[in-house]
């Protein structure tokens, strides 16, 4: 569904690139350089990529347990505020992983946003997001000696936790992105995710999913317009009433999401 | 912000006892430091912060420094809850805590609810400097407004930050921001919820205290908690709509923090202010003999 609904975007953007190139007459080895690039980029954002993404709700489950989620206008608000909430709280730390992505640096960020993640169920979706997108990054573009080092370096530590969005700024600065493109790539892979487990929990299908996802990415570029390029100090969050409730998913009889 | 603090508290061991040894406070500020709130058994300083006015008008900032000394106890509160009136322009209403806590010393800062007019706009900051072996509880909480003359969610700009470092070492670094948005009313967001409160509670001298209150948080909330049945369910035909599903009105959650989980915060929404006192009268009624007396027993 994912794949499908990012291809015609794709497609245009090769177009473009390529008319751009007949234009210009950039060096070919550049274009090279490029191309081969976008099949990095294309798959750090692809929904296969198997990084557990799809385990977690961000409080979607809790949120329809405790019935402030009944139907796709409730779905709508819950977005947009996890939407809001990841911009204000998340994004100054992948805008600064991205931006420096030196060891020292991301240690710092790593060990900022644990503390910052007081809520711990969003803590360990965030460190095991994180550390099986790390896993899997250095596992398939072994090209990038720097993934291989971090990974070897810090595998067992006590002292880094792995968290998703640092990780997630830091893989993608490193094959390529430019930081707004990587901000901008945060927020889509949050709301791809949101979108998939309210489908899997039957609160809307399939087709509808998709429809709302495209109604809801002018938003989501608003945020992304308001919260992108901040320094960590400036982290917020912005959802208190979620955060109360996201902690309550532990407290759930059964459950099928992991957060 | 030392020369421009509005108070200044420090509590020293004297004769063995906790004692107030330096109490300074300017206007708009004032320190009430009442010596029979607990039984004379117990070694605890208590402190009650108040505002001339009730409130902070817009374009005031209270600053305030306090250092708990080893082994020391004490607690800052209110008399009321802290109101914030209108803003002028867009000039904030700022209140700014330093605190320091000894080896083997605790600190409770448990005041009332900030109350936010329609258009105010407030700021806090709160950092605590602990060592190893300190004991803290925070309350930090916050209303709709004065919700019941119908000014709910209608203020401007809230933020309150609360930051605990160990030495250099940031163990609890919480931001909480409010602001009213374009196309996304704060109203809308809140539902019918009128309170966010959060309880942090941290060190050994609270240890059970902890696990006590993550227990009985855990069996409150489980109970509330259940799938949409499936009348709920998109699919389902439906010849009336269904009645409006009842949320629980209140909803806690809580969480251990640090490395070694030392710490826990508590999260809490509620639809008014009642509930969330007696929620906090209940789990901290164990404070007792800390503190000599039963934080928010009067309210």
């Amino acid at each position: 569904m994912l794949m499908e609904s990012d291809s015609p975007v794709s497609k245009k953007s090769r177009l473009v690139n390529s008319v751009d190139c007949a234009m210009e007459e950039a060096p070919s080895n550049a274009v090279g350089v490029n191309q081969s690039l976008h099949w990095t980029q294309w798959q750090v954002l692809d929904s296969i990529l198997p990084t557990g993404g799809f385990a977690h709700s961000y409080g979607l489950e809790a949120a329809m347990q405790s019935r402030m989620v009944n139907n796709q206008e409730d779905l709508r608000s819950f977005v947009i505020q996890v939407l809001e909430n990841t911009g204000s709280l998340l994004l100054p730390f992948v805008y600064c992983a991205s931006k420096s992505p030196d060891t020292a640096a991301w240690v710092k960020l790593d060990q900022l946003l644990e503390a910052t993640l007081t809520n711990e169920v969003g803590r360990k979706a965030s460190t095991s997001q994180g550390s099986a997108l790390l896993r899997v990054a250095a596992s398939v573009f072994i090209e990038i000696q720097a993934l291989q080092d971090l990974r070897r370096t810090f595998l067992g530590s006590k002292n880094v936790s792995f968290h998703h969005a640092p990780i997630f700024g830091l893989i993608c600065g490193l094959v390529g992105f430019d930081s707004e493109t990587v901000q901008r790539a945060y927020m889509f892979v949050t709301m791809r995710d949101v979108f998939s487990a309210a489908t899997r929990l039957n609160l809307i299908g399939p087709l509808a999913a998709s429809v709302l996802q495209h109604q809801v990415a002018a938003d989501a570029e608003r945020m992304v317009q308001k919260w992108r390029d901040r320094d960590v100090s400036e982290a917020s969050q912005t959802a208190p009433l979620l955060d109360a409730l996201q902690g309550c998913h532990a407290y759930m009889f059964s459950r099928l999401f992991c957060s | 912000m030392a020369e421009a603090a509005t108070g200044a508290v420090r509590v020293e061991k004297v004769r063995g006892r906790s004692a107030l040894t330096r109490c300074f406070a300017r206007y708009p500020l004032k320190l009430i430091a009442p010596s029979k709130v607990g039984p004379a058994s117990c070694d605890a300083v208590w402190l009650y912060a108040l505002t001339y006015g009730g409130g902070i008008v817009s374009g005031d900032t209270i600053s305030c420094t306090a250092s708990v000394g080893d082994g020391c106890t004490a607690a800052i509160t209110t008399q009321a809850s802290t109101k914030v009136y209108k803003a002028v322009g867009s000039k904030c209403s700022e209140q700014l805590l330093e605190a320091r806590v000894g080896e083997d010393a605790l600190l409770a800062v448990i005041p009332d609810p900030v109350t936010c007019f329609s258009t105010a706009r407030y700021h806090q900051k709160q950092v605590f400097q602990v060592s190893a072996n300190s004991n803290l509880v925070v309350v930090d909480w916050f209303t709709s407004g004065r919700y019941e003359c119908g000014e709910k969610w209608d203020f401007s700009f809230y933020k309150s930050v609360n930051h605990i470092f160990l030495g250099d070492h940031p163990l609890f670094i919480d931001s909480v921001l409010l602001e009213q948005g374009s196309n996304w009313s704060l109203a809308e967001q809140m539902q019918e919820y009128n309170v966010i409160a959060m309880v942090v509670l941290l060190g050994p001298k609270l240890k059970s205290m902890q696990e006590l209150m993550q227990a009985e948080v855990r069996k409150l909330m489980s109970g509330q908690l259940r799938p949409p049945t499936s009348g709920g369910s998109l699919y389902t035909m439906r010849s009336q709509p269904p009645p409006r599903p009842q949320r629980p009105p209140l909803i806690a959650s809580c969480s251990p923090f640090g490395r070694t989980g030392t710490g826990m915060v508590a999260r809490v929404a509620a639809v008014s202010t009642e509930l969330v006192y007696s929620f906090l009268r209940h789990h901290l009624a164990a404070l007792e003999p800390f503190l000599g007396a039963s934080p928010y027993a009067a309210s």
